[in-house]
């Protein structure tokens, strides 16, 4: 129950943002929709019984940020590769594991590799997630786990 | 003042990283490779973009809304990215390391 | 207001040079990422076209904009993933 009212918050927030208007006819439209969402969250929590928490923590964005930096770093690198001549261009497949982490955390690990340019997840499945990168040291690089850890840390510990 | 000039060099950055990635777009050799150069720019130009329009404005609501649109795209562009890959990969487009090993037909 | 202007033009130049990807491309996934390419970048353009105008409620069209392409690229995907099995090749595909 408590998550319901965390969404409503955030939902009524969000809408007050987007419009900016605070006239008795606005709010009262955001007023049913925020309901609305709510009512069919509820629906959708009781159907699939997996509770849509909200990652809201202090780990979440510091995560977020480290995750930036990672992003302007590859960039640098397929930015290289472009201008270059395209000869040193040497494109691997690889499968890594991901057997034992929970759902929530393949999903996020998952995109933000594909979200790093230089390496893209083509296919998940319930063991392997097979990479596609730009350049072999990159396989490696997610082969020695450092964002394995750092997405677990995320969200592992409590699901 | 030394806002707008860092706005102007995010704007410049984002830009450069824009053409990057379309000049990516022509010059990689097939597919998958294509994807990545796509992907720098859906990540670091819409990034360096935003930013520079948000120090443009007077942090209120404004920037709020630019803010929800660089969360939305850093939300759904990889999701793209992965749909468009997998797809690829699942209607029998092999990688570049597949086409040069013995198999010699397939892939234009 | 000179940077506004410039990247716009820079944002229409990129627009312009995926579109042209995605026209000559010789596979239906290329024209797809080609097609997203200048969604995301249309979305762009059209928030810094609001503030180039200084009408900044443009943001709200690109809110949309940039929905409305990830919901498309999704369907179109789905559309593909299940009929261009075997000759992706002969695909008349747009927009």
């Amino acid at each position: 129950m408590a998550h319901l009212m965390i969404w409503a918050l955030v939902l009524a927030v969000f809408w007050l943002l987007l419009s900016g208007f605070f006239k008795t006819l606005l709010l009262s439209f955001g007023l049913i929709s925020v309901v609305l969402v709510v009512f069919l969250i509820r629906r959708m929590d009781t159907t699939d019984n997996q509770p849509q928490k909200l990652p809201l923590s202090f780990s979440f964005f510091r995560y977020v940020i480290w995750l930036l930096g990672q992003i302007a770093l590859s960039s640098l690198e397929v930015t290289k590769l472009v201008w270059g001549s395209s000869k040193k261009l040497s494109p691997a497949i690889a499968k890594l594991p991901v057997a034992n982490t929970p759902e929530k955390t393949r999903v996020l690990y998952a995109n933000s590799i594909t979200l790093t340019p230089g390496t893209l997840s083509v296919d998940i499945d319930e063991e392997h997630v097979t990479v596609h990168a730009l350049d072999a040291q990159s396989i490696k690089s997610l082969e020695a786990g450092e964002m394995a850890t750092k997405v677990s840390s995320v969200t592992g510990a409590k699901n | 003042m030394i806002l707008e000039t860092l706005s102007t060099l995010f704007l410049v950055l984002g830009a450069f990283f824009s053409f990057t990635g379309v000049i990516g777009l022509f010059k990689f050799p097939d597919f998958f490779t294509r994807v990545h150069a796509a992907s720098v720019t859906d990540s670091i130009a819409t990034i360096l973009i935003i930013f520079g329009l948000i120090l443009r404005t007077d942090f209120g609501l404004v920037a709020v809304k630019l803010l929800f649109i660089l969360i939305f795209m850093l939300l759904t562009s990889p999701t793209a990215s992965h749909a468009l890959a997998k797809s690829a990969r699942h209607g029998g487009l092999l990688t570049l390391a597949e086409t040069r090993a013995p198999k010699k037909e397939d892939n234009d | 207001m000179l940077a506004l202007a410039a990247t716009s033009i820079a944002i229409l130049s990129v627009m312009a040079l995926a579109l042209a990807r995605a026209l000559r491309a010789d596979t239906v996934y290329d024209r797809i990422l080609g097609v997203n390419m200048f969604g995301t970048k249309t979305a762009l353009f059209i928030a810094v076209m609001g503030f180039l105008s200084g009408r900044p409620d443009f943001l709200d069209i690109a809110i949309v904009y940039a929905l409305i392409n990830f919901i498309g690229m999704v369907a179109v995907l789905r559309f593909f993933e299940y009929t261009a099995t075997d000759d992706t090749q002969n695909n008349k595909e747009s927009s």
